[in-house]
């Protein structure tokens, strides 16, 4: 109950919610513990950072990684008015504490857990069962582990296609084991890549030729997930009710089966009748597994600076691949677990950094290292940042039409969100490689909703910025400024802008301004 | 016409249209280079997987065989469906593949599969073949995009559509897609004329072109000051993709899709339909230098599922004929009276086959055992058969082809050197074709 209260308390008066006192400090002190890992580094490289971000460029930041879009001209207003020296980390407890933070987060963990839903038409179809489920996960603040052991151990029953497609509403992992095909393997690969940042695909068919990982070790790993079978339909695989306690395996092409065995290569002390996938969930989420809470921050690590402190983030152990930074993974991972794997205590203790809070900016064109991260690389934002940042930015509302894709196939109208996600989709994992395509350009520059936005009869925000009789010129472009780029102009820019209204002596010349801001690249990266 | 190109003439007169206020944005226009034209691709992408004893390598009189007849081709001995009589007139151009075996026989896995050359699940995200060959062929600074595609419908694999590990600069210009539903809408019949148009393509209404220059001034500002302080991949591919855009909005190259500039009695042999028109603007592409055009037949808009004949395969089948046969012969007889047949290979084929055995809906189910695919023009050794399936249908009996050796077969007739690589998004280098690739020798020219 108490927890249940805070949430709603947290909804209503997102002010009250300034964090956990009882991580309050320890935030701090984790934060500092990053900062002086990341300087020693320096230091030992003669490496000079870039300086601190200014509260516009963290403002921008901060909202786009933690809420998913820019924040509101207003929003940005009043952050850059105020005076309060914790204004940064005030800030942060408030966006953790609102309905964006989970609507985000729905997003970002359907592609770190369901990658699958862009090129698989059954998993398309069953995502909004599995972002249901991610929702209610997130609006409970579910620990990393919980979350783990439901999606790892959940009981799969028999269904028929109805029950799939139907049943949407009611949130379940079942399309991440749906996303798998119902295999063993696949659930076996998936699972140990994502919770455990560990590739063993490859010793599927063999031993990995580069990572000390044999064939038997895969396939006894495999054997957890035995229980699970599946039917084929002429086009659909529908789950069957699983075998919870079988624990063992067939190795393809051969006659060797093999027992479930953890990827440490210890066993359980089997119970008769265990669950099998019960006790690999215990394993994977338990105190003693060397790899789970490390597998987390790195992934989260990534998430916030465009590369993991080990890269790439799913070949954590046994490759070549070693950390930049190694103690400071292993604290990260201390803390995550000290702290009941509490996401929201690191996605504070990250954002308090000042590693998070260096500036994009750089006066040299050379490539840095990377892995010093004594600069925020520009990432890419994904399909859904975009459009909720140009929502955002104009005031754009959905004419209607649906979200469903099976509506679509029916040839109904789809919504202009459903539209222009799907004409930016594919982006890749490193947000630091996104590009543009000329398909995106030109829906951006052309299309129907960038239109409406920039227009003077259509968009609301442009609306108000020319019509209010208060407003003098340098306000309205101070205004379109906050409302696209979270900033106010510089000196430079708003003279070159003043200059441009004048010569145009009509309205239209804000409209034109605010199209030009909403197609530069500031607007389309998260810098 | 030796020094100056039409080429060269289009991009004098964009920039002399514009002037100097977009010259900015034009100039790279001015560096484009000549590099020796290689072959173009054309994809015939048949959607639902077609009826290979329905089409190209039929069994009548055999239990398995359907109702339909055979006709002799322009080629002693070969024969195929009676439904594609113009077809047989050009089996010199032809080779039949008629012994694939491809293993994935559900629609989403095998699109994916036959597109990219390899099953979908693994962490690497492969290019579709488009933009992998494309990327191969592109001449840099073209007018337009290296690779178009043509009402995709995408739903089985969006993967299987998109650039993967190359990323959004591969990716396919697309026209014509959602031009077909699954039902008929009243007053839609018809809007494939409008369909197979660039989405966006011109500026938004009212807006002047004065205006549209002072837009395109203060945002190239903008791309300067930005990029002067960050320029990583995000923001320089941004100012990449603008600038190919806004050539490709300026560009008269841009009227290739603007099929109007055709003789009607042209327009009307390749058939008035999405696929006919489809094809027409396929060859209009490739006379511009775009190396790789994909058009897809699917549904029809009558509640059939294109070639995914599970009900009354042999009436879908007919009318898909009657699509197919008169578009894809017409457009192998206008590039041949162009001299361009030579130089585009054409490829037709579906993610999988039928099964040879009737079910109790008189239709075809998935089938990825034995069935066929056709390569056409330019880099293939024309009028041959390759493989051999038997008297029943259900087994390759004679050379047997997976999809990785067809698909290597594609890249060499298109002058591709299969060993040359990508980096994937894994870090691992990937080549055009995998190593246990072997080309289809016999049918290469």
């Amino acid at each position: 109950m108490v927890v249940r209260f805070s949430a709603i308390l947290a909804a209503v008066f997102p002010f009250l919610m300034l964090g956990d006192p009882a991580y309050g400090s320890d935030t701090q002190k984790l934060a500092d513990e990053i900062d002086r890992h990341i300087a020693g580094h320096w230091r030992e490289t003669a490496t000079a950072p870039a300086d601190r971000a200014d509260d516009a460029e963290f403002l921008r930041r901060v909202y786009l990684d933690l809420t998913g879009r820019i924040p509101s001209a207003e929003e940005a207003r009043t952050f850059l008015a105020d005076k309060r020296a914790d204004k940064r980390a005030r800030l942060v407890d408030t966006l953790l504490a609102g309905s964006r933070y989970v609507a985000h987060f729905t997003n970002v963990w359907r592609t770190w857990l369901l990658p699958e839903a862009g090129n698989n038409f059954q998993v398309k179809l069953q995502q909004g069962g599995f972002e249901a489920w991610l929702k209610e996960m997130l609006v409970r603040n579910a620990q990393y582990d919980e979350m783990a052991r439901e999606l790892i151990a959940f009981p799969i029953e028999g269904g028929s296609e109805v029950d799939l497609f139907i049943g949407n509403g009611s949130g379940s992992p079942l399309p991440y084991y749906a996303a798998k095909e119902f295999k063993p393997e696949n659930l076996a690969a998936g699972t140990a890549r994502v919770f455990l940042g560990i590739n063993v695909e490859c010793a599927q068919c063999h031993d990995h030729p580069f990572a000390s990982w044999k064939r038997e070790q895969f396939w006894s790993y495999a054997a957890f997930f035995s229980g699970v079978k599946s039917k084929r339909t002429m086009d659909f695989i529908l789950p069957e009710k699983d075998e919870k306690d079988k624990r063992e395996l067939k190795i393809p092409g051969t006659e060797r089966v093999a027992q479930a065995r953890f990827l440490d290569g210890s066993t359980p002390e089997w119970k008769q009748g265990a669950n099998s996938r019960a006790a690999l969930a215990e394993w994977m989420t338990g105190s003693n597994n060397p790899y789970f809470a490390r597998a987390a921050v790195n992934r989260v690590w990534a998430y916030f600076f465009g590369a993991g402190l080990i890269d790439p983030i799913d070949e954590m152990v046994g490759g070549d691949h070693r950390p930049s930074h190694p103690e400071l993974l292993d604290i990260l991972a201390r803390e995550f677990a000290a702290h009941h794997f509490d996401v929201k205590f690191l996605y504070r203790a990250i954002t308090a950094s000042q590693a998070y809070q260096l500036t994009s900016a750089s006066a040299s064109k050379s490539p840095e290292d990377r892995a010093l991260f004594a600069r925020m690389p520009l990432r890419g934002l994904t399909a859904e940042q975009l459009f909720d940042s140009v929502a955002m930015a104009t005031g754009f509302r959905d004419s209607g039409g649906s979200d469903n894709i099976l509506s679509g196939l029916l040839g109904n109208n789809r919504s202009a969100r459903a539209e222009f996600l799907t004409r930016f989709a594919n982006r890749p994992e490193r947000t630091t490689e996104t590009q543009t395509s000329i398909l995106q350009a030109l829906s951006l520059m052309n299309g129907k909703m960038m239109s409406a936005a920039t227009s003077l009869e259509r968009s609301e925000t442009l609306a108000a910025v020319v019509d209010a009789p208060f407003l003098d010129n340098e306000r309205r472009i101070e205004t379109l400024y906050l409302a696209s780029l979270s900033r106010k102009p510089e000196a430079k820019e708003l003279s070159r802008a003043l200059q441009f209204v004048r010569k145009r002596s009509s309205n239209e010349a804000y409209a034109d301004l605010f199209w030009a801001l909403l197609n530069s690249p500031e607007f389309i990266v998260n810098h | 016409m030796s020094r100056f190109s039409r080429r060269d003439w289009l991009r004098l007169s964009t920039m002399g249209a514009f002037g100097a206020s977009m010259s900015g944005w034009l100039e790279n226009l001015a560096a484009a280079a000549h590099p020796e034209r290689k072959r173009s691709c054309i994809l015939l992408w048949m959607n639902g997987g077609p009826s290979q004893l329905d089409t190209f390598d039929l069994k009548p009189g055999q239990a398995n065989g359907g109702p339909y007849k055979e006709i002799a081709t322009s080629v002693p001995g070969i024969k195929i469906s009676e439904h594609l009589p113009q077809l047989s007139r050009h089996m010199n151009d032809m080779v039949l593949i008629r012994s694939m075996r491809t293993k994935e026989a559900d629609h989403g896995r095998a699109t994916y599969y036959l597109r990219t050359g390899y099953v979908p699940g693994g962490p690497v995200h492969y290019p579709t073949l488009g933009s992998l060959f494309s990327k191969e062929m592109e001449q840099p600074n073209a007018e337009l995009p290296s690779f178009v595609s043509v009402a995709p419908y995408r739903f089985f694999s969006p993967a299987a559509y998109d650039p993967g590990f190359l990323g959004p600069q591969y990716a396919p210009l697309v026209v014509g897609e959602n031009q077909q539903s699954l039902i008929p809408i009243p007053g839609r019949e018809n809007n494939y004329e409008e369909g197979l148009k660039v989405q966006d393509i011109a500026r938004p209404e009212g807006v002047s072109a004065e205006r549209e220059t002072a837009r395109l001034e203060l945002l190239r500002d903008m791309q300067d000051d930005f990029l002067q302080k960050r320029s990583a991949i995000p923001s320089l591919s941004q100012r990449s993709a603008y600038e190919r855009a806004v050539r490709l909005m300026h560009s008269s190259a841009v009227k290739a899709f603007d099929l109007d500039e055709e003789p009607k009695k042209l327009r009307d042999a390749y058939g008035r339909n999405l696929f006919g028109q489809g094809c027409l603007l396929a060859r209009r592409l490739v006379e511009r230098g775009v190396p790789f055009v994909e058009v897809t037949l699917g549904n029809l808009g009558n509640l059939s599922l294109g070639w995914d004949t599970h009900v009354e395969n042999f009436d879908n089948v007919k009318k898909l004929s009657q699509v197919l046969d008169p578009a894809w012969a017409t457009l192998m007889h206008d590039l041949k009276q162009r001299g361009m047949l030579e130089t585009t290979t054409i490829v037709w084929m579906g993610e999988f086959g039928r099964t040879p055995k009737i079910n109790d809906n008189r239709g075809r189910d998935h089938w990825a055992n034995s069935w066929t695919t056709v390569l056409a023009g330019g880099g293939v050794k024309g009028g041959q058969v390759v493989g051999k399936t038997s008297s029943d249908g259900m087994e390759v009996i004679e050379r047997p082809v997976g999809v990785q050796d067809f698909l290597a077969t594609l890249a060499v007739a298109l002058g591709i050197d299969i060993k040359n690589q990508n980096r994937s998004n894994v870090g691992r280098p990937i080549r055009i074709a995998d190593p246990s690739a072997k080309p289809i020798t016999e049918a290469l020219a």
